[in-house]
């Protein structure tokens, strides 16, 4: 079952498309990484499911039902936090979870010293004088202390040093473990492949990708990389199952568009000093989605 | 879930709502002192320089011919601009919060990603401006009763009269708060929705006196909010002026009305 469905989902800033067509299903229990650089839309889409946002046209469904009529209802099962988190100056831990617990109608005091121990975050401290990093962690402790059916984290990593992106990955993991469902903003390749099983991919508003990590890795080309014998490389035609992206003297940097045996079959018969072939390079795949074709990282 | 949103409003605003409660309290204390006098020195200025007559007729909804009663005299620590500023200071603090305030500090998503809908979110706020009002012009009311028990017996205004004029002044709370609410809930920005009912005061309060100076700007009277403010006339009558209130209590309730609606089904955009 999908708990997100999205039908031809667009929204108009006026003359300026936000999203259009958008087409999303994440079903249950899945790890769901959303991504795509700043301004594809998807802050957009995510705040048409939250209800914040009216689609000029399509539908958003949450647990089967409608984002914008129902979203009261969805969002008990729902923890959110938004891409720029701002907070009440004035807001403690405490506060925050007796706030929403009043509003979600049971005790959230246990639950939530427990996950702000997990995230090293003091209950006290109020918003006003808390580092970004810190209000980061009190964003997340409002979006997971209820441990919701789903949880929807517009890039929710900014901010977090890397011990504590570890913290909020093993969190997840554990969630969506247990059957709980997480989709998961942002616009860094790194931690989406580390983190999810599948992934979405937005540019100029538009779903370019939606499959699994698996299967984008199987498309995925490897990068080779090629050392000739002083010389040789000048008068080596390449075969049409490399295609070189830089040629540096005797090094040629390609991607492989053919087989792995293929290549080992023509290797075996020219002149190389030396041979790399790189794992699926999933960063190119992202780069030409993205419309912003690069040489390598 | 009205508890937590009416303890996180109540949390935000209770300061601001006690000082400016505090304030009047002074105000008008201060005012009840004062004004018995100068009552006679305003009967005599009033008869060399006719305009401040006018200024009165504006102030109190009804012209002070010849002499000033002390009922009408009473009337003024009610109309005064500084208490009518204290009290539309706190709506405007209040009123403007929701949704312009949320967008423009950017928590309304942290608000609205909480399982609340957003009716009971503008009825919360609107629960927290009515319950601050009555304490704002309560707190009024004790240094205007503070003060007038040391006025002479015959100097005092019945307090049955003084109640009906706390009635309108409640009235006319409503009103400007109904349409501060609709102004705030057409607004992204906390500042332009504060200048907006701010403009509007103030253009409503100086078409009240225009109207009294310059004949032609009178058919536009009705739309001057003070029109229907009449503490003078309340004073003097020892009625209230139903339509008047009707009127003020009509304008609020569509424009909140109206506020609450367009809360209800507006997209948010704090980008």
């Amino acid at each position: 079952m999908d708990v997100i469905s999205t039908h031809r989902l667009t929204r108009f800033y006026g003359k300026r498309i936000g999203i259009r067509e958008v087409d999303l299903h994440v079903p249950e229990g899945c790890l769901f990484g959303f991504l795509g650089p700043n301004g594809a839309g998807k802050t957009t889409t995510i705040r048409i499911l939250m209800g914040f946002l009216r689609a000029s046209s399509g539908e958003a469904r949450i647990f089967g039902r409608d984002c914008h009529r129902e979203s009261r209802r969805i969002k008990e099962d729902v923890g959110y936090i938004p891409g720029d988190l701002r907070l009440y100056p004035w807001l403690t831990g405490h506060l925050l979870l007796d706030l929403a617990g009043k509003i979600r109608r049971r005790s959230l005091e246990a639950p939530g010293r427990e996950l702000a121990e997990e995230l090293e975050l003091d209950l006290d401290l109020k918003a006003s004088s808390m580092s970004r990093g810190t209000r980061q962690k009190l964003g997340l402790l409002l979006a997971l202390v209820h441990r919701p059916r789903l949880v929807i984290l517009d890039e929710p990593t900014s901010g977090l040093d890397p011990l504590m992106q570890k913290v909020l990955a093993r969190r997840l993991r554990m969630l969506a473990d247990a059957g709980h469902t997480v989709l998961f903003s942002s616009h860094s390749l790194a931690e989406v492949e580390q983190l999810c099983h599948r992934v979405a991919i937005v540019r100029d508003g538009g779903l370019v990708a939606d499959e699994s990590l698996e299967s984008l890795r199987k498309r995925a080309r490897r990068r080779v990389d090629l050392v000739f014998d002083s010389g040789a490389a000048a008068s080596i035609d390449p075969p049409s199952l490399l295609d070189v992206v830089e040629r540096n003297g005797t090094r040629w940097t390609c991607n492989l568009t053919g087989e792995i045996h293929e290549l080992l079959s023509w290797a075996a018969a020219q002149p190389l000093a030396d041979i790399a072939i790189r794992p699926p390079d999933l960063e190119t795949l992202f780069y030409r989605y993205y419309g912003e074709e690069r040489s390598g990282p | 879930m009205m508890r937590g949103l009416l303890a996180k409003t109540v949390r935000e605003v209770w300061v601001a709502t006690l000082l400016i409660g505090l304030g009047l309290l002074a105000v008008e204390r201060v005012l009840l002192f004062i004004l018995p006098q100068i009552q006679g020195q305003v009967g005599a200025l009033m008869e060399s320089l006719p305009f401040l007559k006018v200024i009165l007729k504006g102030l109190f909804g009804v012209d002070p011919e010849g002499q000033l009663s002390s009922q009408l005299f009473q009337a003024l620590v009610w109309v005064h601009p500084v208490v009518l500023s204290l009290i539309w200071a706190h709506e405007i603090l209040l009123c403007t919060r929701l949704p312009a305030g949320e967008i423009d500090r950017g928590t309304i998503d942290i608000l609205l990603g909480l399982p609340v809908s957003r009716r009971f979110v503008f009825l919360a706020e609107s629960v927290v401006w009515i319950l601050s009002g009555a304490v704002v012009i309560g707190l009024g009311s004790v240094g205007y009763f503070w003060g007038a028990a040391s006025l002479e017996e015959d100097l005092r205004p019945a307090t049955s009269r003084v109640l009906l004029v706390l009635a309108n002044l409640g009235c006319l709370y409503v009103a400007v708060g109904g349409v501060a609410f609709l102004v705030s809930a057409l607004s992204n920005r906390r500042g332009k929705a504060v200048g907006v009912v701010f403009g509007l005061l103030l253009a409503s309060f100086l078409l009240n006196f225009l109207c009294q100076m310059w004949e032609p700007a009178r058919p536009f009277a009705f739309l001057g909010v003070l029109d229907y403010y009449q503490p003078g006339k309340i004073l003097e009558a020892g009625t209230i002026p139903f339509r008047s209130a009707a009127t003020l209590l009509g304008v609020g309730g569509l424009c909140w009305m109206g506020g609450l609606e367009v809360f209800a089904r507006r997209s948010i955009c704090t980008a």
